[in-house]
């Protein structure tokens, strides 16, 4: 009964479940393919960006509000550093315009969605199209190439500790957005937003300032992945990012972070990113055509939220049982009960 | 059974329900414990208890929502067992809840029918709703709950909340209900509402309905239920025979302790004392208008002062109270607050500069569920269990919580609970916790004790009264005049978003005479003349 109490407790806190499966998916990869071991490096390398938009994209969810911009705008991102650089600024004013432009997107978001009141889908959707088309024209419709900056490079492909830079990048990006969410004040308002927006409007929280917030938080990572992106292609084609916001979305979903809101962690939707992520690259080392990945990672973001559902049912059920319990009074005679 | 007759013929009628032994066990505690009891034809049957007595419990069971681990109830003699909601309203078990389960957006003829809708039928394919027919099979009902012809085509939405029930009642008369549950029927309701709501309830006894009504306002009962069953840790205590008993008895019965103990007297014996009311004036309002709903409110709060808000649901209650906190704009006037103008554009600014309010629908706007107690409580004022003034300690959070558990006794084995799990007094008192805890000079507090029962509710009372007593200002709004003259020392009394009428000068002297004529002039000025002559 105490194991199963346990068992129940730990299994329904959010992101436990979706660990176990990666852990479980990795295991069984690496049963059947060995090799896995000597890649494991180049396919997080080839995960970093989509990863980071996973957390950005969880952090916009958990305050209740959707993103469908960030692909574009890592994209776009891409396109004005690789831009920049080949007309021979410095790279790191060439980075930080690449993350200007996406933290510019998250404020344009933030301003239409929480001053002005659009709804979140339909204003992301418009600047989707606008940053999209805005590489497009920068492009011109082919691709943008011809950095020559070593220091640009070795952002993805240089190495700290024999470890790959853009590693360390994303490690401390994606733990000081944990950080944020769960151990600061304006973490704790993403979450009561998320929660109940009408409640924590009520209870002393400028929820336009917190929505805001959210969408510069991940319009930036959307600007920071981009960099990245930019550094690892060494070439930005006019459509980059396109349909990364979905697989972003996927992933934050499978992790656990509920799209009704205030539920998950951006070290939770890091797994279930890592997760939509072993499996395609694991199915491409198994040799399955890349042809079925699509089918196969729309499949596992629906066995994923499943299986989450049933978790989180049983949990539910758990703290509904505790509920009832709760709501009797200890038993004292003659008390007010 | 000497009382009159009609009481004797309602002893004499046939036991529709009898409920036998029911127990029920969650993880070891006990919720339900041998209840037994007995509703007959034509009964109004009050079901009492504190929260957490058991009553949900047995009308989950009842109204197949849970299962009991022992114990039987027969309906009309034959035992039933509903495995969920359907079953029992089959069987002729229908429960309305507080919440109400009707979907706005249809109209009240497709609530009423909605699930067995008559369906015209063309060589086997169904392809349209028989208006008429089911026109026809209501009509005659909703008539004499008066809804009219017109009204069963308008969507439920458009109805206030006497009508929605109304409405529900009507629909589970024409499920052939015989057992009719009412879960807080009054809740929300006005008190000219209230007396509409007992007439129709008198008419259900009439029909031979038996009624399970339970509620917190002990002051309703008499004259209208015939019999209460006390519930008290999970056990029936007693049957009573209500002709027969006193509200002292009951309130004994139900906590245990003598009813002037449990705050039922309007008399307390704390700093109710106009001499205490300082000269300084904390907030003060000239001309507040919003767009339709607030017209030229104009009122000064001092400190120690409890200012009533009372009127009609849509008034301007609870917009008075949105304007004030920066949640809604004003579209003209001032506000000062300790002599300064005030412009909040959200209720972080109004919190911050020492207004806290404690909002009208707890389960919508006052907690914050998924949340715990310990997080909703530092909520409104996280610099107070921050370091460096952004990084929250969780520690300092919960001995906060902790601090508060104890002074207000909220009942939960932990502040780390998630709120939603809490009985709805100790949820209230959890939000009290918030506001004091981002030490405000105004508390703004809309319907303080909705829901809760009588010993919370003096519980609730003292709060905002120890809080006056220690220099701040309070201004309170509530459905129930009774409650607005316990609390304050001068109510406003709102119609149409203006204020209409002053009573000032209330003190704990008042006559009973005196209070009852008071809420005739409460009531008289809150519906216009209109409703005074309807009473």
């Amino acid at each position: 009964m105490r194991f199963k109490n346990y068992f129940f407790r730990s299994v329904s806190i959010t992101g436990v479940p979706i660990f176990g499966l990666l852990i479980f998916t990795v295991a069984i990869f690496q049963f059947v393919v060995p090799i896995f071991n000597g890649t494991v490096a180049d396919y997080i390398t080839n995960l970093v960006p989509v990863l980071l938009l996973t957390v950005g994209a969880a952090i916009v969810i958990i305050g209740g509000s959707i993103d469908l911009s960030i692909g574009t705008v890592c994209g776009l991102s891409a396109g004005i550093t690789m831009w920049t650089l080949a007309s021979g600024l410095p790279a790191a004013l060439s980075i930080l315009l690449g993350v200007a432009t996406g933290a510019f997107f998250g404020l344009l978001n933030g301003f239409l969605i929480a001053k002005l009141r659009v709804n979140d889908f339909i204003a992301t959707l418009a600047t989707l199209n606008i940053s999209g088309g805005l590489l497009i024209v920068l492009s011109q419709a082919t691709e943008l190439y011809g950095a020559e900056s070593e220091f640009f490079t070795s952002l993805v492909y240089g190495r700290f500790l024999g470890i790959p830079t853009s590693f360390f990048i994303a490690g401390v990006l994606i733990l000081l957005m944990q950080f944020l969410l769960l151990k600061t004040i304006l973490g704790r308002r993403i979450f009561a937003m998320g929660n109940s927006g009408a409640a924590a409007n009520v209870a002393g929280i400028n929820i336009r300032n917190v929505k805001l917030a959210t969408f510069i938080l991940s319009g930036t990572l959307a600007g920071c992945a981009g960099v990245l992106l930019a550094s690892r292609l060494g070439g930005v084609q006019a459509f980059l990012g396109l349909g990364y916001e979905f697989t972003a979305i996927a992933g934050a979903v499978v992790g656990g972070v509920s799209l009704a809101g205030g539920r998950g962690s951006p070290a939770a939707a890091l797994a279930g990113g890592l997760f939509i992520g072993t499996l395609t690259q694991g199915l491409q080392l198994i040799g399955v055509e890349p042809v079925f990945f699509g089918i196969v990672s729309g499949l596992a973001l629906i066995i994923g939220v499943i299986f989450d559902q049933k978790i989180q049912d049983i949990g539910q059920l758990r703290s509904r049982f505790d509920s009832r319990v709760l709501a009797q009074p200890p038993r004292r005679q003659g008390d007010r009960g | 059974m000497n009382s009159p007759t009609d009481l004797t013929s309602i002893r004499s009628a046939p036991i529709i329900l009898d409920i036998r032994q029911l127990t029920k066990t969650y993880q070891g505690v006990t919720a339900l414990e041998n209840a037994t009891l007995q509703v007959r034809k034509g009964e109004i049957h009050a079901l009492l208890g504190g929260n957490g007595a058991g009553k949900s419990t047995l009308i989950g069971i009842l109204s197949g929502v849970t299962q009991p681990d022992s114990g039987e109830f027969l309906v009309d003699g034959s035992e039933l067992a509903p495995r969920n909601p359907r079953d029992a309203i089959k069987s002729g078990i229908t429960t309305i809840y507080q919440e109400l389960s009707l979907v706005p957006a249809l109209t009240t003829l497709e609530n009423i029918f909605l699930g067995r809708e008559i369906i015209i039928e063309r060589s086997g394919v169904k392809i349209l709703l028989n208006r008429k027919k089911m026109k026809k099979e209501v009509i005659e009902l909703a008539q004499v709950f008066g809804i009219s012809k017109d009204e069963l085509e308008i969507p439920i939405s458009e109805f206030g909340a006497l009508k929605k029930k109304v409405i529900e009642i009507v629909k589970a008369l024409t499920f052939d209900t015989r057992i009719l549950i009412l879960d807080e029927p009054t809740s929300g309701l006005e008190e000219e509402e209230r007396l509409h709501l007992f007439d129709h309830m008198r008419s259900l006894r009439g029909r031979g309905v038996g009624l399970i009504w339970v509620t917190h306002h002990l002051d309703e009962l008499h004259g209208l239920a015939d019999v209460a069953t006390i519930l008290r840790d999970g056990r029936t205590l007693k049957s009573l025979d209500l002709k027969k008993s006193t509200v002292e008895e009951i309130t004994n019965l139900m906590f245990g302790i003598h009813s002037n103990e449990a705050g039922l007297t309007t008399k307390s014996n704390s700093s109710r004392t106009n001499e205490k009311i300082k000269k300084t004036e904390v907030l003060s309002l000239h001309e507040v208008c919003r767009a339709s709903v607030l017209r030229d409110i104009s009122f000064n709060l001092h400190a120690g002062e409890i200012i009533g808000i009372s009127g009609l649901t849509g008034a301007g209650r609870t917009e008075l109270a949105r304007v004030i906190m920066g949640i809604d704009n004003r579209t003209a006037g001032t506000i000062f607050l300790k002599g300064k103008e005030v412009k909040f554009n959200s209720s972080a600014s109004a919190y911050k500069a020492g207004i806290a309010m404690l909002p009208e629908d707890r389960k919508q706007l006052g907690i914050i569920s998924g949340l715990s107690v310990a997080e909703n409580i530092s909520i409104s004022n996280l610099q107070s269990v921050s370091k460096f003034g952004f990084i929250i300690r969780r520690k300092k959070e919960r001995e906060l919580a902790i601090k508060y558990k104890e002074i207000l006794s909220i009942r939960t084995p932990s502040v780390n609970q998630k709120i939603n799990n809490l009985s709805g007094g100790s949820q209230q008192k959890a939000i009290v916790a918030r506001c004091l805890n981002s030490n405000p000079s105004v508390l703004i507090i809309d319907e303080p004790t909705q829901g809760v029962d009588v010993a919370t509710k003096k519980e609730v009372h003292e709060l905002i009264r120890d809080f006056i007593s220690k220099g701040g200002a309070a201004i309170v709004i509530a459905s129930e005049i009774q409650e607005l003259l316990e609390l304050s020392h001068k109510v406003l009394v709102l119609r149409k978003g203006s204020i209409v009428g002053k009573i000032e000068n209330i003190q704990e002297s008042t006559t009973k005479s005196r209070v009852a004529e008071i809420k005739g002039e409460v009531l008289a000025l809150s519906a216009g003349n209109r409703i005074k002559n309807e009473i």
